[in-house]
């Protein structure tokens, strides 16, 4: 399939409802695309149901039909954070000519207690959940294990924040547009689950995001579609410090896509926290296992890098607005393969890569984007 | 400890109870992994709804068999460090373990942290569930029938015979033991485990004098001995229902009623110490929330077995793990300083988070409120019932008056009282304040109801006229030539 269109919101702290989320963003997909809404033959939609947004909203494809007065199949694909991807992949499947695919969020609307608990929802309920465990201390014992096994450091994770908040800064759509963050200020964060700080997790947000897939030749082309799905816990995995369900889905992307991790040219990574980034620099292929610090002390991921990562922001300084974010990552991708990203615009792209993860390396997807010379 | 569930033939592992490996179709059996190494700690800042009090530590521990989990505390360790849990040191002390999938091995291990039930092969064992009404088990009414199940299986690994145990309880006054029993789910465990379900109602009970207290006990509850398995619940009338209130259904109806009357914060723990061999273990899987102790309460996803000798330090710190408010007043949960007593498994401070408390006023019929003064099961029962089939129809707020622990204060200020039951009737004559109606507690069900539907229906101060009473004896007939 081809990407023809894609739109998203910002994402931000406004108090649009779900719906109205979804239709600005389909509504400039659409545009993007020169498609009219009648053109659409399915759509796949992915959100998490957030019960503590107010909006108990449930049978959400009837929901995106009221919105776009569509009655064509409407399926939704939900893998929490890595709902977008799962979605992208789902429609990527459909035998249509037009699918659209949407993702959205309504997640900034309560206090923090109750979003963090919201959040915790896709952690192991008796294991986990009960222990205490949200996402932050989930992923900082990854984190803790990381650095013990590989000599990572807290200052590698802080390089990972600084690099997305630089990239933010020139990305309209991010939270943090125009938002200078220095590296002191990401040291010093408060800690949240040690060694993690404020500044090593990713921004709950609003937002949404949509991109159209058509059988029709257009610029951008997914020569690259995996879904791996791996245990809840991360306790679970012989090794924690790498998920294989990012592994195997990268692998089966390549091989579907006939290329190496040599080949891409930037790069969305699902750096909920700075340290999933590092691992995932590892898993995807673009170095060995524990050198994934080396890209980042070297410079190599930065914008003006041998390869760019996040050069949206990443959900880290962009932001994660869950199942719309896998879908903001296709966003960024194809607007950097066609050079519309303006002053974070990397140069010569052939082949952009997306990762987006479900848990704590629990559902994981690879998408796989080629620029289609004219 | 440390648990999975490993394939004999393929040694796949899982931490799910599974039967039989969906790989090669090879037995399972438990891996119990004992001795265990702190492997990671992160230290937590950030609160959530269970877990409010911060910062907290989260262990990774690992086991010799490589298998992990996570493990809240409140205490510092450092990666390397042995995790051994502390076993209790002293007789009141209540364990508190958390159940991660496997009831069974939560209550060998609270009772383990115990040093043990003290229980010899040839014993004599009653249990003693809570199944006060005829609710399914997902409500959260009566003790979980999975619950009784592990508890048999602990029992019998003991070299319990199955000969020598009893299951008794007795359903709130007015309600059929069996009923419960069956809809509860426990007659069909004592059933598969080939153990005998008796109705205490039915008695032999024995005269048993306690702090200058008479009570009218199940005889089998003397010569036996006890373990006490209440289902965890909060209670509009006395916090929760928990060790000690579950014991008071080991008396015959009247000293039940007595008990009430008398005030059963103070009779109760008379009652706790009249029976001689009581152990507690706490079915706090899914208890109970809001408006307990029936089923207009919510259930609890708790996940918690406690265990104790000591009925009143297990509901005191079952109170403080779930953050109830105490009524400074309360002498039955205030009968022990938690702060004096031993905890061993969990940590309180771990384990704390709010549930919902009930509210002491609140009825299912939001025009309905209630004073109660401890009234007796037999009242409460009649209560309920009677504003459950009140449900959905409107009309003017009335206080529905029960129970003999009344007091001026209770009373002051509040209109349209309906006083139900003879025991506040008679309370209520003693502190000579008018009511709009009265209810007794020994005319039929339907007279009650017609009653109570008018108190709810007039405006104003209605009476209660020789024409309703006509109509409600009329309808009474009615009823009965119909059936």
């Amino acid at each position: 399939m081809y990407i023809k269109g894609v739109g998203m919101t910002k994402f931000g702290a406004q108090t649009s409802t779900s719906q109205e989320l979804v239709y600005e963003a389909v509504l400039e997909a659409l545009e993007d695309a020169d498609f009219k809404i009648g053109d659409i033959d399915a759509v796949v939609t992915s959100s998490i149901d957030t019960e503590s947004n107010g909006e108990r909203q449930r049978l959400f494809s009837s929901v995106v039909s009221s919105i776009l007065k569509k009655k064509v199949p409407i399926v939704t694909a939900t893998a929490v954070c890595g709902g977008g991807g799962a979605a992208l992949w789902t429609a990527n499947k459909l035998d249509y000519d037009n699918v659209l695919v949407v993702g959205v969020e309504k997640l900034l609307s309560n206090n923090s207690m109750n979003i963090t608990d919201e959040i915790m929802m896709a952690a192991e309920r008796i294991y986990e959940q009960t222990e205490g465990l949200n996402f932050p201390a989930q992923n900082a014992l990854v984190a803790q294990q990381y650095m013990l096994k590989y000599g990572a450091t807290t200052d590698d994770f802080a390089l990972v924040a600084y690099k997305n908040h630089k990239n933010a800064f020139f990305n309209p759509k991010a939270r943090f547009y125009k938002k200078e963050v220095t590296l002191k200020q990401i040291k010093k964060s408060p800690v949240v689950a040690s060694p993690l700080r404020l500044f090593d997790c990713s921004l709950s947000v609003n937002g949404a995001a949509a991109a159209i897939l058509t059988k029709d030749k257009s610029d951008v082309e997914i020569i690259g579609s995996s879904l791996f799905v791996d245990r809840l816990s991360t306790f679970e995995s012989e090794d924690m410090t790498s998920w294989q369900a990012t592994t195997l889905a990268a692998n089966e992307a390549y091989n579907q896509a006939g290329i190496t991790p040599n080949d891409v040219d930037v790069v969305e990574i699902h750096d909920a926290f700075t340290s999933v980034e590092l691992i995932s620099y590892e898993d995807l292929g673009f170095c060995k296992k524990g050198e994934g610090k080396e890209l980042i002390r070297k410079g190599i991921t930065n914008l003006d890098g041998k390869l760019p990562v996040n050069t949206s922001g990443g959900l880290k300084a962009k932001g994660h607005p869950i199942s719309a974010t896998g879908i903001s990552q296709i966003y960024e991708l194809v607007k950097q393969i066609r050079g519309e990203s303006g002053e974070r615009q990397v140069s010569n792209i052939k082949y952009a890569l997306a990762q987006n993860i479900g848990g704590a390396g629990s559902s994981v997807s690879v998408h796989i984007l080629k620029r289609v010379s004219s | 400890m440390i648990i999975r569930w490993v394939c004999g033939k393929c040694n796949k592992k899982w931490i799910y109870p599974i039967e039989k490996c969906v790989y090669c179709k090879g037995d399972i059996t438990k891996q119990k992994g004992t001795k265990i190494k702190v492997v990671g700690v992160t230290k937590v800042f950030i609160p959530s709804p269970m877990h409010p009090i911060i910062p907290y530590n989260i262990l990774l521990l690992q086991d010799e068999f490589g298998n992990r989990i996570p493990r809240k505390t409140m205490k510092d360790y450092k990666i390397g460090d042995n995790f051994i849990l502390q076993k209790a040191k002293t007789k009141d002390a209540v364990a508190v373990v958390k159940v991660k999938y496997d009831i069974y091995e939560a209550i060998k291990e609270a009772t383990g942290l115990l040093n043990g039930i003290e229980l010899n092969a040839d014993d004599k064992i009653l249990i003693k569930p809570s199944i006060i009404a005829a609710a399914y088990p997902y409500q959260a009414v009566n003790t979980n029938p999975d619950f009784l199940n592990a508890l048999l299986s602990v029992l019998f690994e003991l070299g319990i015979k199955k000969e020598n145990v009893i299951v008794a309880e007795q359903a709130l006054i007015g309600s059929d033991a069996t009923d419960a029993a069956s809809k509860s789910g426990i007659l069909e465990v004592c059933k598969k485990n080939g153990i005998e379900f008796v109705d205490i109602s039915k008695g032999p009970f024995e005269e048993v004098e306690s702090d200058g207290y008479k009570f009218r006990i199940f005889k089998e509850a003397m010569n036996r001995k006890v373990i006490n398995s209440p289902i965890m619940k909060t209670n509009f009338q006395l916090v929760i229902s928990g060790a000690q209130e579950n014991l008071s259904r080991l008396v015959d109806e009247k000293t039940q009623r007595e008990m009430y009357f008398d005030n059963i914060e103070k009779t109760l723990p008379k009652l706790a110490k009249a029976i001689p061999d009581v152990f507690t273990i706490a079915d706090a899987t899914n208890g109970m929330q809001a408006q307990g102790p029936l089923a207009l309460g919510e259930p609890a996803f708790l996940n918690l077995i406690l265990a104790s000798r000591n009925a009143t330090a297990l509901d005191s710190v079952f109170c403080e793990i779930s953050m109830l408010e105490i009524p400074p007043n309360n002498t039955l949960i205030k009968g022990i300083d938690v702060k004096d007593v031993e905890v061993v498994g969990n940590e309180l401070d771990a384990l704390k988070y709010p549930i919902k408390s009930a509210n002491p006023h609140d009825s299912a019929h939001p025009d309905i409120k209630i004073i109660d003064g401890k009234a007796c099961p037999a009242c409460l029962n009649i209560m309920h019932n009677l504003i459950s089939k009140l449900i959905g129809l409107r009309g003017t707020e009335i206080n529905l008056v029960i129970g003999s622990m009344l007091t001026e204060d209770m009373l002051k200020g509040r209109e349209r009282l309906v006083v139900l039951g003879d025991c506040a009737i008679k309370k209520m004559d003693e502190l000579n304040i008018k009511s709009v109606a009265r209810i007794n507690e020994n005319i039929d069900e339907i007279e009650q109801l017609v009653l109570l539907k008018k108190m709810l229906t007039t405006e104003g101060q209605p009476k209660i006229t020789a024409v309703d009473k006509v109509k409600s004896k009329m309808k009474k007939l009615l009823s009965k030539v119909i059936s």
